[in-house]
């Protein structure tokens, strides 16, 4: 493959991350009721299964379409490691660490929608195994954040390092990454707390942390996107200027 | 804390090295008089933690509102000493760690690693202080499902316990980086990031402290 249909390639994975970013706001949050608010964990079981009841339709279809979504991730993770892999050279252990966040952060989303879908299965089933089930998703979600903070730092420290006068990242976001990635942690609490900041509706292990990590996604994809279009530009119009934005400082 | 050393001190044009810096954040910005200390990008990280530990403190006030019956019952489970012991522990270390860079400025690069171990060592007395304290009130039965006001104490002193532990580690960095001599008078922007860091750690301690254990 000649370098310009690669970059083509490249251009269509760096877009996969705007996609990606509005159709799981649609589907997971606003289509599968999580946003504005998800079910409370202090929610009885007769709630909950009430909850399904009345947003079923919603439920099915925002989660099922929001696995689709979510390999959207895919192509976005595997730009990503590629860019990486030019800044790191022959050992590119962070870029492997940043596709094996990236690509295990996809079945952690994506199961825990299968366990809500199955909670939507029997809505007339009891309630509890409802219960059973909602919690199970919530919990895979949120106490399995640290796949996808490896990927954040990952990106953020090879980014660093980059010696182009025009970086992959600048450095604010590098660091700005790296804060994104740890503001998970607090939702390992969802593991033993029902009420809240820190429960799985809360403020500070839902909101804030979901937000960064999107937050994180959108100013990436937007540097990733300007990054292939730095070197589809360079192979286009071979100038001194395109070409000095590459080189190494 | 933040506001001890770093703006101002040895700001003030009166160094006689200060336009010898060689090319970096720090010689960009020394024209200013007061000038920002350490890497400006690694303030927006402190920024960005500031702001996080503000959404933690505004979520406590707001639950807080809610039932301060119950929030000043169970303070009084907590034991102000140990948390006026771990301020004083963390405010000298602050000192101290401010300390070594000015006499990094100075060029007294012998002193610089001896005030960031004694930066290291009060930082590693905190971690020791907040094991009795945590140990005292598991003994006790108290978790942090026990009530509200507990479920605050344990998480926030928790995140703040690891952001102690990721500052002892950047102190130790930059303990050894002065020990090789890295730092001196041409060059102290990574002993003032490290330290503006560990500023924060402490400011973020004497928020908590007035916010769980004194507050009524």
């Amino acid at each position: 493959m000649d370098e310009k249909t690669s970059l083509k390639y490249q251009m269509l994975c760096a877009w996969s991350g705007p996609l990606f970013l509005v159709a799981f706001i649609y589907f997971w949050g606003m289509m599968g009721f999580n946003l504005p608010a998800p079910p409370s964990p202090a929610l009885g079981a007769d709630e909950l299964a009430a909850r399904y009841v009345e947003h079923l339709g919603g439920i099915r279809v925002g989660f099922l379409v929001s696995m689709i979504v979510m390999t959207l991730y895919i192509p976005w993770t595997a730009v990503l490691s590629a860019q990486m892999m030019r800044i790191e050279g022959r050992s590119p252990v962070l870029a492997f660490i940043q596709l094996i966040g990236g690509a295990l952060t996809v079945p952690v989303v994506s199961i825990s929608s299968v366990f809500w879908v199955a909670a939507a299965y029997r809505p007339e089933r009891a309630p509890e195994i409802t219960q059973a089930l909602t919690d199970s998703g919530w919990l895979i979600i949120d106490t399995l954040w640290a796949c996808t903070t490896w990927q954040m730092v990952a990106a953020a420290l090879a980014a660093l390092h980059d010696k182009c006068a025009k970086p992959l990242f600048p450095r604010w976001l590098c660091f700005i990454t790296i804060f994104c990635g740890l503001s998970f942690a607090p939702a390992t609490m969802t593991g033993i707390l029902k009420t809240g900041p820190f429960a799985w509706d809360g403020v500070l292990s839902f909101y804030f942390p979901y937000f960064c990590w999107l937050l994180w996604f959108a100013l990436a994809s937007v540097y990733m996107i300007l990054e292939v279009a730095r070197r589809r530009q360079a192979i286009d119009s071979p100038s001194p200027a395109s070409s000095a934005r590459l080189a190494h400082a | 804390m933040p506001g001890q050393y770093p703006i101002g001190a040895a700001r003030t044009g009166t160094l006689p090295d200060a336009d010898a810096l060689p090319l970096s954040a720090a010689a960009r910005s020394s024209a200013s008089p007061r000038r920002l200390p350490g890497d400006r990008d690694v303030w927006i990280f402190i920024y960005a933690e500031l702001c996080a530990f503000g959404l933690f403190f505004v979520a406590y006030m707001v639950y807080r509102s809610d039932r301060v019956d119950l929030f000043n019952a169970s303070q009084l489970g907590l034991d102000r000493s140990l948390g006026a012991l771990n301020t004083i522990l963390l405010l000298t270390s602050s000192w101290a760690v401010a300390a070594a860079p000015r006499a990094a400025r100075l060029g007294r690069i012998v002193a610089v690693p001896r005030y960031l171990a004694f930066g290291i060592a009060l930082g590693l007395a905190f971690m020791v202080v907040k094991y009795f304290e945590y140990r005292a009130k598991l003994h006790a039965g108290i978790t942090i499902s026990t009530d509200m006001f507990y479920m605050f104490y344990f998480c926030l002193t928790g995140i703040h316990l690891m952001h102690v532990i990721a500052g002892t580690i950047i102190l130790i960095v930059i303990w050894l980086n002065a020990r090789a001599r890295l730092y001196h008078t041409g060059n102290t922007t990574g002993l003032e990031a490290g330290a503006s860091y560990w500023h924060m750690v402490d400011l973020l301690w004497i928020f908590l402290f007035a916010l769980l254990y004194l507050l009524r």
